[in-house]
């Protein structure tokens, strides 16, 4: 299935289309804006499956997403999984929440979802997530059985599919002008970015936008790539293609436009973040900010905490969801270069707009539930908070 | 005083020869000659006194100058209860240096290729890794080629495959050759690098790394150290007592030598010829994979105990013959995972295609399976890491947390009553958090100890919801060890 063809199904046959499609394809072409849901939710236990649901009616409800359809769940298992912020676990502060997407799966089953597949990229490895949740010691199984016909793959590589899918930039891009995926991205009707609230080294934030950016393949945009074509095994990260342009991707995938582009992670990644979110739409954007960690997106260096915002938003489209999410972090989501939490980097949410994904400004986006101020835990406090406990220590 | 599989061995240059060979190589100056002739004189033994150094190995050859120069350093060494190994390199007539080692009282000779037909004195083997004498009739065997352990300096340190950063240890084939000779202790020499001024934690980790694999460095200094030593300078000294009270740590923890290495995986092979290099590597990567292991030589398999295996690697291309053949195929059929070499001959069992795996065909065999290798030529890395993923985290004995530049290894003893976890952090500094480690087996207690602690440390459980305990350990700049009791 085309993605065009799956945007023009939406269109069709979504009681809630008008609010998942994202019908610009251009910096002309003026972006749409989002409904936004917000939520408190304090722990993984009881409360979240509720919670979750009253969310996703707020939104206009899942059945008009997703009865019939395939979905496409992203989640967030960032970095070298043996590294955690001390004794937390990596669900409390890095990855996306096994509960957290074991109750996303139930609600899309129940709401009629024909096939939810789980994928992810994580770090340099061509393991099944399921191997690679037992080594947090998850039980894959609890979201295997959440609802029917649920199955998991890592888009890392070539995976379960016969070859990549290719998701061009609306507009040409501003770095790439199309981006070569892992099948799953492709087979889906609906794609769904479920990702933790978190700050970012390179990006300032990393939220639903910044998720999208984990469904590249390594076999293609990793250090160990092949040359000209994809590699057959995923090692190493991205950083080489993506942050610093060292190397480029496999010459069978969209080439880089213009060489001369700076190197620099923060010009880079907040436009390449921005031409995925735009080659490859998010419907439904989740973002979870129960328990998570501040001062960055995985463990090592800096100042860092497990905290527990308490905080669950959902949204229809990631430029919209980010700017709340930014909001209850404390920062503002109009900032720009320069201001925290872009103090070393562009702003995705600018280039999301840019490209016709979404609307940062929360006045012109609909925002449901818990009002936004009653739900800020702002990081540049707990940063604060760490400083001067590091200058006391 | 006989050479004996409890002699703790030291390098001790000094004499002509030394200097002769100094003299040869870049940056030697009159200052480490000097040294070298300070440290035949035999007020120096006073660096090795009080501590659990007993036997000194000295460079020796048929070299009258060098005999001489070295009398009166061995009789008083002897005198204070101290046996000298001379140390034959290089082109030395092996014969008259091996009887002139008795002459001098020695108590055994070390060198390279075989021993002379009449020596005289026992000669420990002295051969690189690769082609290591376990049948030589000695209790001791050296590896000559040993590495100095670390985060290499010289290569950036974000890492290899596994995105754990690279390390340097000695691991891998002091544990091949445990598993040749499993009666003989094991020595490995290897140099500091040079010239380099090394903090006390590189001399405790070069001691840690060996000792913790069940073998003994044979300790060597570097010439600043030795020179400041000789000079009595305070921090030498302590850098000194530092490596010698690891030095002690592991001679007060002697039963840590009788455990084997124990996990659900076995790396079985002849660890030699062109198979070497895979099974070494294996061994190398599966630490850095954080995944415990035994090793099994091919020559002792008969004995080995296959019990408590989840899976065996094969590592060689050369095929078993009938009867290991036949006891791997029983532990494949009784349920558990044979991997084998893409030319394992007339593979048993129908493919089993719902397994699909980057580098291994699976084969359905009775209750267990048969994973043959897609490659002739695979890559280690890409190989263990299968094995691993086709094995499954969901069984872990062990898993380490946090520490990304350290290494465990996991042992227990004959009974499995007790067992230790070695932990080194190649890194030698203590990062922002210690390590953590997953435990799935119940045990009644779990104790670190390390020379790094002023006493031992009871460690708390953290149950895990899915089952399993948690032990949080404090930061290690070196080595600690967990001793658990079930």
């Amino acid at each position: 299935m085309k993605n065009d063809l799956t945007r023009r199904e939406l269109l069709a046959g979504a009681g809630v289309g008008a609010l998942l499609a994202r019908p610009a394809w251009s910096r002309a072409v003026t972006a749409p804006a989002g409904r936004v849901a917000v939520a408190r939710c304090k722990t993984y236990g009881p409360e979240l499956v509720p919670t979750m649901e009253k969310m996703f009616d707020q939104l206009g409800g899942l059945g008009g997403l997703v009865k019939g359809k395939t979905v496409a769940i992203k989640v967030n298992f960032i970095g070298v999984r043996w590294s955690r912020l001390g004794n937390a676990l990596m669900e409390d502060t890095y990855w996306t929440h096994p509960a957290a997407i074991g109750a996303a799966v139930h609600l899309m089953g129940k709401a009629g979802a024909r096939r939810i597949r789980v994928v992810e990229g994580p770090w340099s490895t061509s393991e099944s997530l399921p191997e690679v949740m037992y080594s947090m010691n998850w039980k894959p199984q609890d979201i295997l059985s959440a609802a029917d016909h649920v199955e998991f793959e890592n888009t890392n590589y070539l995976g379960e599919g016969k070859k990549y899918s290719r998701f061009m930039v609306p507009g040409g891009g501003l770095i790439y002008p199309g981006y070569d995926l892992n099948h799953s991205y492709e087979d889906c009707d609906v794609f769904v970015s479920f990702a933790k609230m978190k700050e970012h080294s390179a990006t300032g934030v990393t939220l639903s936008m910044k998720n999208v950016y984990g469904a590249t393949p390594i076999t293609i945009y990793g250090q160990d790539a092949g040359a000209d074509e994809p590699s057959i095994r995923p090692h190493g990260g991205r950083g080489n293609v993506f942050h610093f342009a060292t190397r480029l991707p496999s010459k069978s995938a969209p080439q880089q436009k213009d060489m001369s582009l700076p190197k620099d992670a923060g010009f880079r990644l907040p436009r390449i973040v921005a031409e995925l979110n735009s080659a490859r739409p998010v419907h439904l954007a989740i973002i979870d900010g129960i328990k998570v960690a501040t001062g960055g997106e995985t463990a090592g260096g800096g100042l860092k905490a497990a905290v527990n915002p308490g905080v669950i938003i959902a949204g229809t489209n990631t430029v919209a969801t980010d700017a709340v999410a930014m909001t209850v972090m404390g920062f503002d989501p109009l900032a720009e270069r320069g201001k925290p939490p872009f103090a070393r980097c562009d702003s995705t949410l600018r280039f999301g707009e840019e490209l016709g994904v979404g609307i940062r400004d929360l006045s012109r986006n609909e925002v449901v539930g818990v009002p936004v101020s009653d739900v800020v835990f702002s990081y540049p406090a707990v940063r604060e908070k760490l400083q001067a406990g590091q200058k006391r220590g | 005083m006989a050479l004996n599989a409890e002699s703790i061995p030291m390098r001790w240059p000094a004499g002509p020869l030394d200097i002769a060979r100094g003299e040869k190589t870049k940056g030697f100056t009159a200052d480490t000659a000097e040294v070298l002739r300070n440290w035949q004189d035999p007020a120096s033994l006073a660096v090795v006194q009080g501590t659990p150094i007993n036997c000194l190995v000295v460079s020796w050859a048929a070299d009258a100058g060098q005999q001489q120069a070295l009398k009166p350093l061995i009789e008083k060494g002897k005198q204070a209860g101290l046996e000298f190994v001379g140390l034959i390199e290089g082109e030395a007539n092996k014969p008259a240096a091996a009887a002139a080692a008795q002459s001098a009282g020695l108590s055994a000779v070390a060198m390279e290729g075989d021993a002379p037909a009449s020596g005289g004195v026992p000669v420990i083997p002295w051969n690189t890794a690769a082609q290591v004498r376990s049948t030589a009739n000695s209790p001791v065997l050296g590896v000559a080629d040993g590495v100095w352990p670390g985060v290499p300096q010289e290569r950036t340190p974000t890492g290899g495959p596994t995105n754990l950063p690279w390390v340097d240890s000695n691991g891998a084939v002091l544990l091949i050759a445990r598993a040749l000779a499993p009666d003989k202790t094991v020595w490995v020499g290897f140099a500091p690098p040079q010239p380099a001024k090394l903090a006390a934690e590189a001399y405790m980790l070069a001691v840690a790394d060996p000792a913790s694999y069940g073998a003994r460095w044979v300790i060597s200094l570097d010439d600043q150290l030795r020179a400041d030593l000789t000079a009595k300078k305070q921090p030498a000294a302590d850098t000194w007592k530092k490596a010698i009270d690891m030095l002690a740590f592991f001679e007060q923890h002697k039963e840590f030598r009788t455990y084997q290495p124990n996990g659900l995986l076995a790396v079985m092979s002849n660890f030699a010829g062109p198979d070497r290099d895979l099974g070494e590597e294996a061994l190398n990567l599966l630490p850095r994979l954080r995944q415990a292991f035994r090793v099994i030589a091919r020559s002792r398999v008969a004995g080995a105990s296959l019990t408590g295996l989840q899976a065996i690697f094969y590592v060689d291309r050369e095929a078993p013959d009938a009867a290991l053949r036949k006891k791997l195929m029983a532990f494949a059929t009784g349920g558990g995972i044979l991997f084998v070499r893409s030319n394992w001959p007339n593979p048993e069992g129908p493919p089993a295609p719902a397994e699909p795996y980057l580098l291994f065909n699976m084969r359905a065999v009775g209750k267990g399976r048969l994973a043959v290798c897609k490659e002739d030529q695979p890559d280690p890395y890409d190989t263990v890491a299968d094995i691993q993923n086709i094995m499954s985290h969901r069984n872990d004995l062990l898993r380490l947390y946090n520490a990304p530049s350290s290494n465990f290894l996991y042992e227990t003893s004959a009974q499995g009553g007790q067992g230790v976890v070695h932990v080194l952090n190649y890194s030698r500094r203590a990062g922002s958090d210690g390590p953590l480690f997953y435990v799935k087996e119940p045990h009644k207690s779990a104790r670190l100890v390390s020379p790094e602690l002023a006493s031992p440390a009871e460690l708390q459980w953290a149950p895990q919801e899915a089952g399993g305990a948690e032990l949080s350990l404090p930061r290690l700049s070196v080595y600690g060890a967990i001793e658990l009791e079930k």
